[in-house]
Formats: structure tokens, sequence, C-alpha cells
């Protein structure tokens, strides 16, 4: 009995000196090697594929026709924009972050696949309404979109013309002595009326999308 | 070595003109000597906590802190330090106001008192202090009595737990860490620091009390002093005091501030310290190849007093004394490092795992090795001379 209690106390000095060797030998290793960790605004852990980040979306691509605000379940998203024929000048195109439950709903319905799930994660504001996050890379239209806008402008007015002249041409033909007068003139102000559009679209300039945050921004 | 009672009074002694009387000399030595404590102590907490941080990391496959100051975050216990002391300084309302205020400074003023024993160099010290060893065990054990007065006076339940557990714990492991100091004082025959530290002056470590042809009984007199010191400057595995899982943070719960900074402070102080009793006695103190090699190339003396008695000061000692003076330094803060080494590996024990490992298994351990030396030297002695 005595033998066997002394036995105990050697083995458990034995046991103690030995398990505490083992651990530092473990610890003793992990100090050596290098960190698993990564600095973190510095570094990032890469990104996995379909990775549900914020919103990147397309704005050319993009024909506000709504399907994405449609199809999110907690609304909200909200998109306003002028048309000018097939041509958009756009005003806004929100997602409020603060609801959003990067469900990638939104993705899917879109007609021309111009909105995406980005890869930005880290979205940081001192101010709650900043979460109102704009993706409009640039306001109004785009140089091509004005371009399209005024060719199409310039060519409808001249099928205007044309047409007018066609119509006076025809009731000048019909009644020669009475309508002439009233039927030349009335093309004459359509055609001011098509020119008097272009400078308008020109006062919302397109880089006014330099005052719309990107997605990193809000770093 | 023996060239007087302190470095800086000798120096003052050999600079100053014959008129300024001695008094004054000796004011101007302790406020030196003072300062230097003082600052030693500062700058040690603040790498120590710092070394602290990055070990735990590394460890635990992180980093540590990385930013503050640019390399490895160097800067981090300074900026520490600046908040701590812009802290505000709270006092809990049903508190003992003047014991609470003043426990913190007991406890650093216990251990700033024992920094005097601690040596710089063979001939840089604070005091000549014949009994070094028993004065640091000594002070360093009042500082048990400011962090009782601290638990006490905070008037909550976890401080309390917390001093009463300080105070068993340091009843209980001040018995084996003195006697484990006994073993490598019988070996050396001394107490002084300086003088046992000389004693290990042999090439390549030839000398130094821990190889067993000098004692065999050093070594594990060496592991219990270890263990022993992790417990009395209640460090984990034997961080019950403190328990920050348990008891939110032991006796310093309701401190705050600088008023808590001043117990870290300690904290650390204490490890230096008796990793530097530690390394003088079982890791050859200031000896190494290298400090062997400063003493070939100048003197080893910084005051040589001639025949007729006047101190004369020998610059080309200062090589060694420097190179000395490094070599216990890195010691020392190896010793600290092992420290932490284990208190990032070891969980912490419950408080009768740890008074069974003090009474029942460091102390009779303790016991054995000391008249296990005891023979030896006495054999040793019977037999040489």
């Amino acid at each position: 009995m005595a033998s066997s209690a002394t036995a105990t106390y050697v083995r458990n000095i034995w046991e103690s000196v030995k398990t505490t060797l083992v651990g530092m030998r473990i610890t003793g290793k992990y100090l050596l090697q290098k960190p698993i960790t990564v600095q973190y605004p510095d570094e990032r852990m890469p990104i996995p594929d379909r990775f549900r980040g914020i919103h990147y979306l397309e704005q050319e691509k993009c024909i506000e026709c709504l399907a994405c605000a449609r199809a999110c379940p907690i609304d909200c998203i909200e998109m306003e924009a002028i048309r000018h024929g097939k041509e958009l000048e756009w005003i806004s195109f929100t997602l409020d972050y603060q609801k959003c439950m990067f469900c990638e709903l939104c993705v899917y319905p879109c007609p021309k696949d111009c909105i995406h799930m980005g890869t930005e994660y880290a979205f940081v504001s001192f101010d709650r309404s900043e979460f109102k996050h704009d993706l409009l890379s640039f306001k109004g239209m785009d140089r091509a979109a004005r371009a399209r806008m005024k060719e199409a402008e310039a060519k409808k007015a001249a099928k205007d013309a044309a047409k007018a002249k066609a119509d006076a041409a025809k009731t000048a033909a019909k009644d020669k002595p009475a309508a002439d007068k009233p039927a030349a003139e009335k093309p004459a102000p359509d055609a001011p009326k098509a020119g008097s559009d272009a400078p308008k679209a020109g006062q919302d300039k397109p880089d006014a999308g330099a005052a719309a945050p990107g997605a990193g921004g809000a770093g | 070595m023996q060239s007087g009672s302190n470095a800086f009074l000798e120096a003052l002694r050999a600079i100053a003109p014959a008129a300024v009387p001695d008094w004054v000399l000796m004011v101007t030595a302790a406020v030196i000597g003072f300062a230097i404590a003082l600052g030693l102590i500062s700058v040690a907490a603040l790498f120590f906590v710092w070394l602290e941080r990055k070990v735990a990391g590394h460890i635990q496959c992180r980093y540590g802190p990385m930013y503050a100051g640019g390399w490895h975050g160097w800067a981090q216990s300074l900026a520490d330090g600046v908040k701590l002391m812009l802290k505000e300084d709270l006092v809990p309302r049903d508190a003992d106001r003047a014991l609470f205020i003043f426990a913190p400074g007991l406890v650093l003023a216990a251990i700033l008192g024992a920094m005097a024993a601690y040596p710089l160099a063979p001939a840089v010290f604070f005091g000549q202090f014949s009994l070094g060893v028993f004065f640091i065990v000594a002070m360093s054990s009042m500082t048990t009595i400011g962090v009782v007065m601290a638990g006490w006076a905070s008037n909550s339940k976890w401080t309390t737990y917390g001093a009463m557990r300080e105070a068993a714990q340091v009843v209980a492991y001040e018995i084996p860490l003195g006697l484990s100091l006994l073993v490598p004082v019988m070996a050396a025959g001394t107490l002084d620091l300086r003088a046992a530290s000389a004693m290990q002056s042999g090439l390549w470590g030839m000398d130094w009390l821990i190889m067993p042809w000098n004692n065999p009984f050093m070594l594990p007199a060496g592991v219990l002093f270890l263990v022993a010191a992790l417990a009395e400057t209640k460090r984990a595995p034997f961080d019950l005091p403190e328990a920050e899982s348990e008891l939110v943070a032991g006796f310093m719960t309701e401190y705050s501030g600088i008023r808590w900074s001043f117990f870290f402070m300690e904290e650390y102080a204490a490890m230096f310290l008796m990793s530097a009793v530690g390394a003088v006695f079982f890791l050859g103190g200031f000896e190494s190849p290298l400090t062997h090699l400063a003493a070939q190339i100048g003197g080893t003396e910084l005051f040589v007093r001639d025949a007729a008695g006047t101190l004369a000061f020998d610059a080309s000692a200062i090589p060694y004394q420097i190179v000395a003076g490094l070599t216990l330094l890195a010691k020392t803060v190896f010793g600290v490092f092992l420290m932490m080494w284990l208190r990032w590996t070891l969980p912490r024990v419950r408080i009768d795992q740890v008074m069974t490992m003090g009474y029942k298994y460091l102390t009779p351990l303790a016991l054995l090795c000391v008249v296990g030396a005891a023979a030896w030297e006495a054999i040793k002695h019977a037999l040489w001379s």
C-alpha cells in the first residue's frame, strides 16, 4: 500500500514534467511557424466564386425595366430615369443596404444581365443615410447615348421635314390658291421644336457621374 | 569587485571636488540610483508587455500588435501607457478610499526596493547587498501585502477572493522558493548576487553552478525555482489571484487607469527580478564566452584602489562591464520568455491543485534537494580540503 502511494507520487511528478514539456514543444512549434492570420485592411482573404457582395451595375446596358426592383422581396431597390426615346437620362439607382439581405434574387430576372453581385463586402459609414447606396457610375446620359439620341432626333426631324414637305406639296396640289400659305408655314414651327430638345438634354452633363460614389468609396 | 558600497557614489566621489560634504554625494547617488531603477522598471514593463503580446500572438498563430510605431507594433505598450495615464482615476463609493489609493503605491514601492539588489554590471550596482537574494525574496513578498490591501479595500467579492488566493498561494510557495534558492546559495557559499556570479567565470560555462559536476542537485532545484517563481509572481498557470475568466481581474477588478498599470508594472518587474535571480544562480550570471572575451581586452574593475587608498577610474574596463551587463540582461529576458512560454502553454490550475502542488510536491522535493546539496557540499569539502 505504501509503496503504491509512493509510486503514484513519483509518477505524478514524472507525468507533470513530461506533459509540460510536450505542451511546450507544441506551442514552441507554433511560435516559430508563420502566423495564419491575415493583416486585414492591408491584405484580404481570397474571395470565393459566387460570393454575394455589394451589387455591381452595368449602367449602359440597363433599360430601367424595374424587373430587379419587382423581384426584390424587401423592396430595397429604387431607380429613377428620364426617357428620351430609347435613351435614358439617369437620376438615381439606389439599393438600401440596411435592408438588403444579399439574396441575389434581383440578379436573375434582369433581361439585359446588367446587375451582378460584386466582391466588395466592407461597407462602413458614420451615417445611416449613406447605406442607401447609389449604384450609378454616372448621372445623366453618357456621351454615346447622347450621340445616338441626337442622331435619332436628327433623323426624325429630317423625316418630319420630308413628310411635311410632301404633305405641303400634296395640299398645294389639291387646292392651290386657298390653303397655300398656312400649309407652307405648318412645318416651320416643327423644325425649331426638334432642334430645341437637344440643348435641353445637353444641360445634364455626363461628367456628373463623377459624383456617384463607387462601391469602395465608403472605406 | 569589492570597490565600495555604491558604484554611483564611487563615481561621484571620483568626480566631485573635496569640499562637497559626503552626505550630499550620498543623497545624489541615491537619487540617481532611484531614477535608474524606476526607469528600468518602467522600460521593462513596457517591453515585457509588448513581448508578452507578441509571444502570445505567435503561439496562437497570429501576429499580435502590428501597427503602433511601425515595426511590429513596438510602440503599442507606449500608446497603452498614455491611454492609461489619461483615464479617469475611479475609486468605488464603498471602497476604503485611503487603502485603495495606497495599495498600488505600496506594491510598486516594494518591487522598486527589491530592484536595488539587481546588479546592472559587475561594478555598476545600486548597493552592496551581501544578502542580495534574501533581500529580493523578502521585498518581492511584500507586494503581497499591497495585493491583499487592494483586494480588501476594493470592497468587492471578486477582489476579496483574489486577495485571499494571493495570500494562500504566496504562503504556500514562499517555502519551496526559499528552499530551492538555498541550493545554489550553498553551492556558491554566498547570498550576494555579484559574488555568486563572479564564482562562475570559467570558460565555456564549465564553472556554472548548474553544471552537474559542481552540484548535481542544482538542476532539479532550478526547475523547482522556476515553478515556485511562477506562483510567486502570480503568473499562469498559477494566476489565480487575477483569474480573469472567473474573478474578472481578481484583486484589481476595481482599479483603472494609472493605478491599475502599477499592478502590471509590479507583475512584470517581479518577473524580471525573479528571472534575474534565476539567471545569476542557475544560468551563470554575467558569464558567457563573450564576457570572457571582453575580460581579455581590458581591465575588469571600473574603480581601482591604489596602495594609498585613493580611487582611480579605469576606462579600459568599460567594454567588459557593458558586455557583462548585457549578458545578464539577455539571460534575464530569456527567463521571462520562458515564463511567458509556460503561460501560453498551460491552462490555469484550480486552487486546491495549487495548494497540493505547493505543499505536497514542491516543498518536500525542495527539502530533498537542500539535504542532498548540503551533503554533496559537505563531502566535497571533506575530500578537497
